[in-house]
């Protein structure tokens, strides 16, 4: 019975999927409601500038709809009070709301993405962030869980060091529980214990396994300062994080520490539900490395291949799996070049493609057909370069399979936005008469 | 419309008939073990808001009053909903924690379900009673309510307070039903406070009766200090 059961719950579970799972991003969580179709907008968080238009972070709805007149366009900007070290963001998992975090502040602004998602509204602010969470500050995105939001720190009030934590948000805004990354002292149990070193990063959940992934940066004092300086430093530069943890996602408890030098930073896990691995990026030893369930079942990480030339400066800061898991796009930002890498087998994945895409580049989002691909140009805003390398960009390519072709491109500087950071995908089809479910 | 409403029962029929031995294996898409009971925390999330219903014989409720006394777990469903990863799935994992309260006392003396309509047109106390027959035809082990409103009025600020997305799909004779939802299901303790929220992706009945019981434990301990 049971057997039955399940294969004709997978049955009808495939055939809805292929019906819903047509266009979205790649990155985004499995508990997100999907879009319906492809995505007709893009979000982009954007960091302010002084003297450059308001000055202010803003929140950039940019038309993608093909057809539309308004195609690669920006259809409206909504600033936020200040500058906060823009960076990542999230939907909650019914993609009613866009929560948008603050770096430096702290401070995460939430936005309306439901009602109109060409013209997101702004809601509220959660403020106090660092007194609310017992010490967490330096939240780094929002990631949907079921009716709540999980929040990646990257430093704490205590040292604005690099020991963080992992918070939670009810999604209406209200506080639940902060988890400390284990440390030596405080391993919670943890294998390996004598790596921990507290840093946080990414944090991603594989549901069927119950498992939730996390990586590591740096803290606030490494990154609100000036790159040139931080990189000249030696004492500082032995403030990053060297770690990856897996955690029970049920429990919220760390099971086992790897060691993963040089700034792990995003996590994607793969899709097909035989594949138990997820890909990561090490930004300082740009190396892509694999976390994976061995034969035993046992969670294990190593290197399996190189990006580029560590020694000719790349710092691969995203990363972007394809649908079928079979593609892998780097983004990297001080060579501004995007590799692409056939990753069909998991353990020696292979480079086959890369393209120029600026001056630099940060972020990559890509469509869940694989077709379409967007990149964005800042990285922080003290470690974005400086003078005429300081290009600032939304760039938009479609992807054959071979190569990646320009569809528009979008200068932030010349349209007084500010620096473009992290991308989200929006469209009408969630709106009152259309999907929005996970059913 | 009868093919979706079908379709539903075929789905919690099939779950239903499941063993308890079955309840509490692993499988592909919960390759894990359950945490054992009381060796984790569930923050509390929220009070679970409150709100006016009317359970399947018509007589009127207040929700705070349908969750006093005992570990409540309260699905949001609708009886013409066909997609089989929302209401189907969900009333199965319930009828599966059901089964298991046969076998376990201390499941069957402080556990309650729930399942509230979030379709008072069609779903009426007495069809939510016929519901019921269908997918909980026993009459020993825990409490297992169900519930309805009286009206929009009343359904849209309880929806509002769980945060339960509802909206009407554009073709009304969608085999999968004319509502478009995000699955949820809410764990409330004794207290009425919300202490976890599952989907489809995390709504394991091991992962419930884990989560239960580690409430209960929680509620021996303060009892005994």
């Amino acid at each position: 019975m049971k057997r039955s059961l399940v294969s004709l719950l997978a049955v009808c579970a495939f055939a809805f999927s292929v019906g819903l799972l047509r266009a979205d991003e790649t990155c985004s969580s499995p508990y997100l409601a999907r879009i319906d179709g492809q995505e007709e907008f893009v979000y982009v968080w954007t960091l302010g500038v002084e003297g450059l238009g308001d000055g202010n972070d803003k929140l950039v709805t940019i038309d993608v709809k093909p057809g539309s007149p308004n195609y690669g366009k920006v259809v409206s900007t909504t600033s936020v009070d200040g500058r906060n070290e823009a960076h990542h963001a999230g939907f909650t998992d019914d993609r009613h709301q866009l929560w948008l975090a603050g770096l430096d502040t702290s401070r995460i602004f939430i936005f309306d993405v439901y009602s109109d998602p060409a013209k997101p509204k702004f809601v509220k602010t959660i403020d106090k962030f660092a007194e609310t969470t017992g010490g967490a500050m330096g939240p780094h995105g929002a990631y949907p869980l079921p009716g709540r939001m999980l929040i990646p720190c990257l430093s704490n009030a205590k040292d604005k060091g690099g020991k963080t934590a992992l918070v939670e948000y009810s999604n209406d805004g209200n506080y639940i529980a902060t988890h400390w990354l284990p440390t030596k002292d405080d391993a919670g149990g943890a294998a390996n214990a004598d790596l921990a070193d507290g840093y946080g990063y990414d944090a991603r959940v594989l549901p069927r396994k119950n498992a939730l992934l996390t990586s590591s940066f740096t803290g606030w004092n490494n990154y609100m300062r000036n790159l040139g300086e931080l990189m000249g430093d030696s004492e500082a530069m032995k403030h990053f994080g060297s770690t990856m943890v897996m955690w029970d996602f049920h429990t919220r408890q760390p099971k086992k520490i790897f060691q993963v030098p040089g700034a792990p930073l995003e996590i994607r896990w793969a899709w097909d539900p035989k594949h138990n691995y997820a890909f990561t990026a090490s930004a300082l030893t740009s190396k892509l490395w694999l976390v994976y369930a061995d034969d035993k079942g046992e969670w294990q990480a190593k290197d399996v291949a190189p990006i580029g030339e560590a020694k000719g400066g790349v710092l691969p800061v995203d990363i972007s799996l394809s649908a079928d898991d079979k593609t892998l796009f780097v983004a990297s930002f001080l060579d501004g070049k995007c590799r692409v890498f056939d990753v069909s087998d998991a353990q020696e994945p292979k480079q086959i493609y890369e393209k120029q895409i600026g001056k630099q580049v940060n972020m990559v989002s890509q469509s869940w057909d694989g077709k379409r691909l967007y990149l964005t140009s800042s990285l922080l805003a003290k470690w974005d370069k400086a003078g005429a390398d300081n290009e600032q960009f939304l760039r938009a390519y479609a992807w054959d399979g071979k190569e990646l072709k320009p569809q528009f491109d979008l200068d932030f500087t010349a349209l007084k936005l500010g620096r473009a950071h992290q991308m989200l995908f929006g469209s009408s089809k969630l709106g009152p008469n259309r999907a929005v479910a996970s059913n | 419309m009868l093919r979706a409403v079908s379709l539903a029962f075929v789905f919690v029929a099939a779950i239903t008939t499941a063993t308890a031995g079955e309840i509490f294996s692993r499988d592909a898409d919960h390759d894990y073990d359950a945490p054992t009971p009381g060796s984790y925390r569930l923050p509390v999330i929220k009070v679970a808001p409150d709100g006016a219903v009317l359970d399947s014989n018509g007589k009127g409720e207040r929700l705070r009053d349908v969750f006093r006394g005992r570990v409540t777990v309260l699905s949001f469903i609708y009886t013409r909903c066909a997609a089989p990863k929302a209401c189907p799935y969900a009333t199965g994992v319930l009828s599966q924690l059901h089964r298991a309260s046969l076998e376990d006392t201390e499941l069957a003396k402080n556990l309650r379900l729930v399942s509230l309509s979030f379709d008072p047109e069609y779903d009426t106390p007495q069809r939510l009673a016929t519901y019921a027959e269908g997918v909980n035809g026993e009459s020993a082990g825990c409490e297992w309510r169900f519930a309805t409103t009286k009206s929009h009025g009343e359904l849209d600020s309880i929806l509002k307070g769980y945060d339960q997305a509802v909206d009407r799909r554009s073709n009304p004779n969608d085999p999968q039903g004319p509502l478009y939802h995000i699955l949820r299901v809410f764990l409330i303790d004794r207290e009425g406070r919300i202490r976890n929220i599952y989907s489809s992706g995390t709504l394991d009945p091991r992962l419930v009766i884990a989560d239960v019981k580690t409430l209960l434990l929680e509620t021996t301990k303060l009892s005994k200090q």
